[in-house]
């Protein structure tokens, strides 16, 4: 079997007011996995360990079978990276930034940045600072693409785009994906981005990689269960059960263990299915993250109580 | 150490400040044009528009080529290349170095020329060899902050205790006997004093560029 494209395993890096902790993370060759976290949940922290730019402290990182980061100049020829707080040399061309990078990429496929050139509708006589942000965004993708990298790594990559632009960026991003060979590791808080293009899902929050699986995966298990409780019955139990809402007679499940069994189960608790609701990935987040900190705050109490 | 990928970064950030090298060209000449066209109020005139626009080339390459590098968010770009922390930093050190001492020979060059040429004054030429590696020295200091410290405040700190004590070092050296008593004489006389000096001031260069390279390695984040 391949080496993964991208291995965390116990890696972890501390800030005065942040840490990093034990990050475990496998992406395989020809994956999409969509990295998902709230603002300062730590994904562009990870990124740039992946990246060499930052060092743990703890843990080993290995992308594209290189250490990192003492290895990151022979990686680095196979990753093609594109960030949010990433900006060209304003005062240079598009055209100049191409050259450049010509020279540095011996895979640099020149017919194919022409061809994102007119699909974007970039000019490479235009001067970057003349390029609103949403060319911008463009310029450097194709910057990253036509390097024809193993592995693409997109740093919230749409953020502050506007609609249009962010269905072009996301367009030619699933076009690329036909490349199975090509990996590409999306970090976003837009969910509805990562749904789009992600076939894997890892969601990070407070440092911590709370889930991490298939993206059909987590569309079939996680449910909404909304019952009908006979007076004075209890809530059946049921596995995977993250977070229970609603009210009385009329509680709402949330599992992320679903199985089309239960609804047969809780009709022989003598509980009434009213729906089985499915959830977008944004709802799966927030509820995965909502049952992650309620159970470490949960742990906390204890363990003070214990104390 | 990978030299062709240094390389490349330093022709980029020489392409990048190629306006305000040619600019800074253009202003030395016309200062030394101004020295030339002789009287002692042209010679001040021209040697303080000449020192004015070698500080501030200095200055200007020195911070551009470091802290707005980060400031514009301009390094996630350049560190997304093949290039590890060290050829980076050999590139910025280096490139500060190179780019400037374009400007440099050419404003010592023009103006030693001058100098020679009019010989009542070739005295001189100690103190301007002493305070143009003086302005070099403190542009390699501001660029050495400028990476070191990441920090635009603490840099222009740099870059004005460097001003000031350009023209402290100015005054001390012109009033050193065996220097200030022959600068405005017709014989060219090297002392052993001036020869220590110079001495200082490379050994201080050699000091900043180690020195930048010594933290530049021991730090583990990068952006």
């Amino acid at each position: 079997m391949n080496d993964p494209a991208v291995s965390f395993q116990g890696v972890a890096k501390r800030y005065p007011h942040f840490n990093l902790d034990n990050i475990n993370l496998d992406l395989p060759i020809g994956s999409i996995m969509g990295f998902i976290g709230a603002n300062g949940a730590g994904k562009s922290t990870t990124i740039r360990i992946l990246m060499g730019l930052v060092h743990q402290d703890r843990g080993s990182v290995r992308v594209l079978g290189h250490a990192m980061p003492e290895q990151q100049v022979a990686a680095k020829q196979d990753i093609g990276f594109v960030s949010e707080d990433m900006r060209l040399y304003g005062a240079a061309t598009l055209g100049w930034h191409i050259e450049f990078l010509r020279q540095i990429f011996p895979r640099w496929d020149q017919p194919y940045a022409e061809t994102l050139l007119r699909r974007f509708e970039l000019k490479s006589e235009q001067k970057i600072k003349g390029l609103s942000h949403g060319q911008r965004v463009k310029a450097a993708l194709l910057l990253a693409l036509a390097r024809r990298p193993r592995l693409l790594v997109l740093d919230e990559p749409t953020t502050g785009l506007d609609p249009v632009a962010r269905h072009e960026v996301l367009g030619e991003l699933m076009a690329v994906l036909a490349d199975e060979e090509r990996t590409i590791l999306f970090s976003s808080h837009n969910t509805l981005d990562v749904e789009q293009i992600s076939d894997q899902i890892t969601f990070i929050d407070r440092g911590r990689i709370i889930d991490s699986n298939d993206k059909e995966m987590f569309l079939d298990r996680w449910r909404r269960l909304r019952l009908q409780l006979p007076p004075n019955a209890a809530l059946p139990q049921l596995p995977g059960i993250v977070d229970i809402g609603g009210s009385g007679r009329l509680p709402v499940l949330t599992t992320n263990r679903f199985d089309p069994a239960m609804v047969s189960a809780c009709n022989d608790m003598g509980a009434t299915v009213q729906a089985v609701d499915t959830m977008t990935l944004e709802e799966i987040f927030v509820a995965n993250v909502h049952s992650r900190r309620t159970q470490t705050a949960y742990e906390m109490e204890r363990q003070e109580v214990t104390v | 150490m990978n030299y062709s990928m240094v390389k490349r970064l330093i022709l980029k950030d020489w392409y990048l400040q190629r306006w305000p090298i040619l600019f800074s060209l253009l202003g030395g000449a016309l200062a030394l044009a101004i020295v030339a066209k002789g009287g002692q109020a042209g010679f001040t005139l021209g040697i303080i528009l000449l020192v004015t626009v070698l500080v501030t080339i200095g200055a200007m390459l020195a911070m551009n080529l470091t802290v707005l590098e980060r400031k514009e968010q301009t390094l996630a770009f350049v560190m997304s290349l093949p290039v590890s922390y060290r050829e980076y930093t050999a590139a910025k050190i280096l490139g500060v170095l190179l780019i400037f001492l374009v400007p440099w020979l050419a404003f010592m060059a023009g103006s030693i020329a001058l100098i020679w040429f009019a010989p009542e004054i070739r005295g001189l030429i100690p103190f301007i060899v002493i305070m143009g590696t003086e302005i070099l020295a403190n542009t390699c200091m501001i660029a050495a902050v400028g990476l070191i410290s990441e920090s635009q405040g603490w840099t222009i700190t740099v870059l004005m205790i460097g001003n000031l004590a350009l023209n402290a070092i100015g005054y001390a050296v012109a009033h050193i006997p065996s220097i200030g008593n022959g600068m405005f004489r017709p014989h060219l006389h090297w002392s052993p004093t001036a020869t220590g000096l110079l001495a200082t001031e490379v050994a201080i260069i050699c000091l900043i560029l180690a020195g930048t390279f010594f933290f530049q390695s021991r730090k583990n984040d990068f952006l």
